[in-house]
């Protein structure tokens, strides 16, 4: 599950999962819901893959969520369905998404980056728990 | 046609909130030093090498001590190099490493570091005044229509791109030129230049070391006003403290101006961004143990922090440039609805800080001058009369000092100070700061009309966000007024003008 949270001039992430690969995969729908006022509105339309190596799993879940946001910015795209695996060198993931529809897709914030403030995995009793907060 | 808001409630219900801010209050110490200052003794932790210096009165450390930014304050004077203290303003609240309104002076020869998170994410975001020779009651009968003309003429919003497009060519070659890029394609006159800090262009500055996509994110986004507390606002000037100075600045009462507060866009993001991202092993690789891993920061010299200040340089003059044609097209729209050409209408720049920076600049410290990267994040440079970095006009006065405040009460022009050269590398406050979060401040408009509320103050105000009138409504945000009183009071920048928002418009 995932969830916004409050902070002085922007947002906080928070993620709950029983393994990396559905933290991973929350935290990317956690992004969606920042930035649009309704993820359902997002269609699964198009595909990409992408790969990041790293063996520190707080500063992956940082550089996962930052890829999101480069490919968002770049294409103009919105994402909102991820598969990921994550192992001890890094992930893969297929993310899918359409590009940004302005008659579809009403944009609650921009989203203009990802911090190391407060960045956390945390081990907890059923899986993980992470925080990210995000420049908004 | 003003954004209704009673549908933006909806999605704030589908959020679970937590008020962040509750868990982070200071119990360290606190002594005073002054009316205006206290001191955190750098005995607090051993890792301090310097004290931290707040700039507040006993009212504004009330709240202060209420977030996590005095214990930021702290965090900052454990950075290599630093000089005299790590300061903060009276507008201070939590930020990225360094807290908002945070200032710190690092010195080369010292070991000193140059930290991405003391100039922010938006490089050079800052502020410009533009005079007119209108009057109140010249606006009073076009208000609503300038207002509108200036919404639908001046981009802003989310992800919204502008009329002015460049080519990633044409996008380095602005950075590299600064203000002059604009000037050279008649949008601006020579004048604009010297009203601005630094001549509207910092040297050194290499766009080759800005990413592509950070020059692709900025490519359609100059002359843009962005989203979030960015504005462009028309004001009253409603108060005249320092008769001499205003005379000098051409201010007078009931004279309108406008204020636009606007920044480097998605570029400057990416810079810091992509600073970030390389200074990430850099604490290691140098020696430096941070207690906030966003405090990343490298020696000035060494190869990764010489990069940053190539491109923090062009992101600046990037964001300068931005200001530059934001004024521009507001020039046109006033000609367009008064009949007459902008400069009849006496639409002359009085001044352009940048509140969010790091300059190369020299200052006494303990009787010796030194060269020194002074971080400015959320905070204005303030020099007083005779520095040789003003140009003429102010030469007598000191700079004119540009603070925004909220869009239902106020903002201010200052002037600086020898007292901002002696207490705090030349610097003073940037604006309100804030006093809830984006999220509460939703959630405090539930059921309210910010727009009509604003209009029952006399403010017609046009936003294109759903939920941009209520994050940025005043009671957000500290009384400027207050900030004020402080940096006027601790002799860093001296009260000349007040003035009140008419209309404003926001993304």
């Amino acid at each position: 599950m995932h969830e916004l949270f409050d902070h002085t001039a922007d947002l906080g992430l928070r993620i709950r999962a029983g393994d990396l690969d559905t933290l991973f995969t929350e935290a990317g729908a956690c992004l969606l819901a920042c930035m649009v006022d309704d993820p359902a509105t997002v269609l699964a339309r198009e595909s990409q893959t992408l790969a990041i190596a790293g063996t520190d799993r707080e500063y992956l879940l940082f550089d996962w969520l930052r890829e999101l946001l480069h490919r968002s910015d770049e294409a103009r795209m919105l994402w909102c369905r991820f598969d990921v695996r994550v192992t001890a060198t890094g992930l893969t993931a297929t993310i899918l998404g359409e590009p940004f529809d302005q008659t579809r897709h009403l944009l609650s914030r921009e989203v203009k980056a990802i911090t190391y403030h407060g960045l956390k995995i945390e081990d907890v009793a059923g899986g993980f728990l992470a925080e990210v907060i995000v420049d908004i | 046609m003003i954004f209704l808001l009673g549908a933006l409630c909806a999605p704030v219900v589908n959020l679970l909130v937590e008020i962040e801010m509750a868990k982070g209050v200071y119990s360290g110490p606190l002594e005073q030093v002054d009316p205006n200052c206290y001191r955190i003794p750098k005995s607090y932790r051993a890792d301090m090498r310097v004290d931290g210096l707040v700039f507040a009165n006993a009212r504004l450390m009330e709240s202060i001590r209420h977030d996590q930014a005095l214990e930021q304050v702290a965090n900052v004077a454990t950075l290599p190099g630093i000089q005299v203290g790590s300061f903060a303003m009276p507008d201070i609240h939590w930020g990225y490493g360094f807290c908002i309104g945070g200032v710190c002076a690092t010195d080369p020869a010292e070991g000193g570091v140059i930290s991405p998170g003391g100039v922010g994410y938006d490089i050079n975001c800052g502020v410009r005044l533009v005079k007119t020779n209108l009057f109140l009651d010249d606006v009073k009968p076009h208000l609503r229509e300038l207002i509108k003309a200036l919404f639908y003429s001046v981009p802003s919003g989310v992800g919204r791109s502008g009329k002015y497009k460049f080519d990633p060519k044409e996008t380095r070659k602005l950075m590299g030129e600064g203000v002059r890029f604009a000037i050279d394609r008649n949008l601006g006159v020579p004048q604009d230049l010297l009203h601005t800090e630094a001549n509207g262009h910092i040297d050194g500055g290499d766009p080759e070391e800005v990413s592509d996509h950070a020059v692709k994110r900025g490519s359609d986004q100059c002359g843009t006003l962005g989203s979030g507390n960015h504005f462009l606002e028309v004001q009253v000037v409603d108060q005249v403290c320092d008769a001499e100075v205003a005379e000098a600045f051409g201010l007078e009462l009931n004279q309108i101006c406008v204020m636009i507060h606007s920044g480097s866009r998605g570029l400057g993001y990416q810079v810091c961004d992509d600073a970030l991202a390389a200074f990430r092993d850099a604490p290691g690789k140098y020696g430096i143990v941070l207690p906030d891993r966003q405090l990343a920061c490298a020696p000035v010299d060494s190869p990764e922090g010489k990069k940053y200040i190539a491109a923090m340089r062009a992101a600046a003059n990037f964001g300068f440039t931005n200001r530059q044609l934001l004024m521009q097209q507001t020039r046109e729209v006033f000609a367009g609805v008064f009949g007459r050409p902008w400069t009849d209408l006496g639409m002359d720049l009085l001044y352009d800080v940048a509140h969010n920076i790091a300059k190369l600049e020299e200052h006494t410290v303990e009787g010796k001058l030194k060269k020194v990267w002074v971080h400015r994040k959320g905070a204005t440079r303030a020099f007083p009369a005779d520095h040789p970095e003003l140009p003429e006009a102010f030469q007598k006065t000191g700079q004119p000092v540009i603070i925004p405040g909220d869009m239902g009460r106020a903002s201010w022009v200052l002037v600086g100070q020898p007292g901002s050269m002696a207490r705090t590398f030349g610097t003073t406050c940037h604006g309100a700061g804030r006093a809830m979060s984006r999220t509460a401040a939703v959630k405090d408009a539930v059921g309210r009309r910010i727009d009509k509320e604003l209009e029952a103050r006399g403010v017609i105000a046009m936003s294109s966000s759903r939920q941009g009138l209520a994050e940025e409504q005043p009671r957000a945000y500290k009384n400027v007024d207050h900030v004020v009183e402080v940096v006027h009071d601790a002799g860093l920048s001296k009260k000349v003008a007040r003035m009140r928002p008419i209309g404003v418009i926001k993304g």
